[in-house]
């Protein structure tokens, strides 16, 4: 199932990423340099646009990735905000976390502009500043002991149906989808991964911790993905085998 | 008293999707809606939808193995195999299968829809199954509604049963995380929209539908928002039935 492969930070992890970790080497195992993640302004403002329906993105904020993380390069009116994630922007474990071609356009809705927005931010100050993937690690869990980072807003979610993101090296790289981000434990209770489900989930951290003290200090969060018809141009998406 | 026809969209559950032109919303939204409305139009309706409760009688099904099998159509086999399962008595639900997932899957009659010309339509079958955090919140809701139907409440005293309820905390916020599956080919939502295409539906309690975006052109999210039942439901189609095959593409 091919489609298991995309989605952004998530389920590009769940059937590829993790299985990708095994069965090659490491792809990715260092940061790129930085010129390689950045675009040209007008050209990130319209990929992040286009991660959701014109009717969402013409009124939200965007955020375009400058040397110094995020910044705004609209400010928008419906609580929405659109912007490019990289592939630091997934999973820790992911192995393509340093992919530089890695383009993931996302419209966040408030919930989620209010709660993960914060954490994409520090992220980005972090990578953009050349720190490792550990000191990320460590400065997130630091954050949410300081509580400088919020908890996480029910009914938080995405869109993310741009034709023109590029999620992952694997299959065909993309796929239209909205996520959800949730305190479910387990996907299953959403039935997530059962056979047949449209229903797909991944944690947001690491996709597969390797010892629980990874995962101390960081709240549990279970991205759920379902994959939608339509790109946000209104174009179908093609099927999916 | 309910004012308008949306309105009382909001207030019936599941069945959403059978009214108002929601259903060709969604369906729109997958390209469907010519080539349903074109089914629809050749498919005859021979029994005049009763503008009172018919007899109970009428609202069970029979066949307590095809009941069964209906509910579990709502879900793909992997999810609805362990689900619990509950049929339609002359009193209420009732477990018929127990499950092991957390699922319940459930056929839905007329009266959880809206309060239009469908409401006491006896061939109305609606296939869903709830997640364990719809089945302790949701389902308490919809199985309430279910024996207030079968004791012939009109809509207006349903509404009326549904707002005490809720003053008197008879029934319960909207889980986190409360979903279910609707992915049957094989339910009638009446007269008005007698099919669906195949979706998942999220449950809240008094949620505007606009955080997610829904109801919005192109947007693939539907949103209703019911303020007396204070439960927003969220709808997101899919492409695949519960047996696997594609939806049709026009």
């Amino acid at each position: 199932m091919k489609y298991f492969c995309f989605g952004f930070a998530l389920v590009i992890v769940m059937g590829c990423g993790v299985l990708n970790a095994a069965a090659q080497s490491d792809p990715y195992p260092r940061m790129a340099p930085v010129d390689q993640y950045l675009m040209e302004r007008n050209a990130e403002i319209q990929l992040a646009r286009s991660a959701a329906p014109d009717s969402i993105s013409r009124d939200a904020t965007i955020l375009v990735l400058g040397r110094q993380g995020y910044e705004t390069a609209v400010q928008g009116k419906n609580g929405f905000v659109c912007m490019v994630g990289r592939g630091w922007g997934a999973a820790f474990d992911w192995a393509e976390f340093w992919n530089p071609k890695v383009r993931a356009a996302d419209c966040l809705n408030p919930q989620a502009a209010r709660s993960i927005l914060p954490i994409f931010y520090l992220r980005a100050r972090m990578v953009m500043a050349g720190h490792s993937k550990a000191e990320i690690v460590s400065a997130v869990k630091a954050a949410f002991e300081n509580k400088q980072l919020p908890d996480l807003e029910s009914g938080a979610m995405d869109y993310m149906m741009s034709k023109s993101a590029y999620l992952t090296d694997e299959g065909g790289h993309n796929i239209p989808h909205v996520m959800f981000y949730t305190r479910v434990k387990d996907g299953e209770d959403w039935g997530s991964g059962a056979a047949g489900s449209p229903v797909m989930s991944a944690p947001y951290w690491f996709f597969s911790s390797k010892e629980p003290s990874q995962m101390k200090g960081l709240p549990p969060i279970l991205v759920v993905l379902v994959m939608v018809a339509d790109w946000s141009d209104g174009t179908p998406a093609g099927r999916h085998t | 008293m309910r004012k308008n026809k949306v309105h009382a969209i909001a207030i019936k559950s599941f069945a959403v999707l059978v009214v108002l032109g929601l259903a060709n919303l969604v369906l729109a939204s997958l390209g469907l809606a010519n080539q349903a409305m074109a089914q629809d139009a050749a498919k005859p309706y021979p029994n005049k939808v009763p503008t009172k409760m018919a007899a109970i009688d009428q609202y069970l099904m029979a066949d307590r193995a095809a009941e069964i099998a209906l509910a579990r159509s709502a879900a793909p086999e992997s999810i609805a195999r362990d689900a619990e399962v509950q049929v339609l008595g002359r009193h209420g639900f009732e477990t018929a299968v127990k499950g092991k997932n957390g699922f319940v899957c459930i056929v839905g009659r007329s009266w959880t829809s809206a309060a239009d010309a469908d409401f006491w339509d006896p061939k109305v079958r609606v296939p869903m199954c709830v997640n364990a955090a719809a089945a302790r919140s949701y389902l308490v809701l919809f199985s309430k509604e279910t024996e207030w139907g079968l004791a012939g409440r009109t809509p207006a005293q349903m509404t009326e049963s549904i707002a005490a309820a809720i003053a008197k905390k008879e029934l319960p916020a909207m889980e986190s995380g409360a979903m279910c599956y609707m992915l049957s080919k094989l339910g009638y939502g009446g007269d008005s929209t007698p099919h669906w295409p195949p979706h998942l539906m999220f449950f809240y309690s008094d949620t505007d539908p606009a955080i997610w975006g829904a109801n919005l052109p192109g947007s693939p999210v539907v949103g209703m928002s019911d303020p007396v039942q204070h439960l927003t439901q969220f709808v997101i189609p899919v492409q695949r039935w519960s047996d696997g095959t594609e939806i049709a593409k026009p």
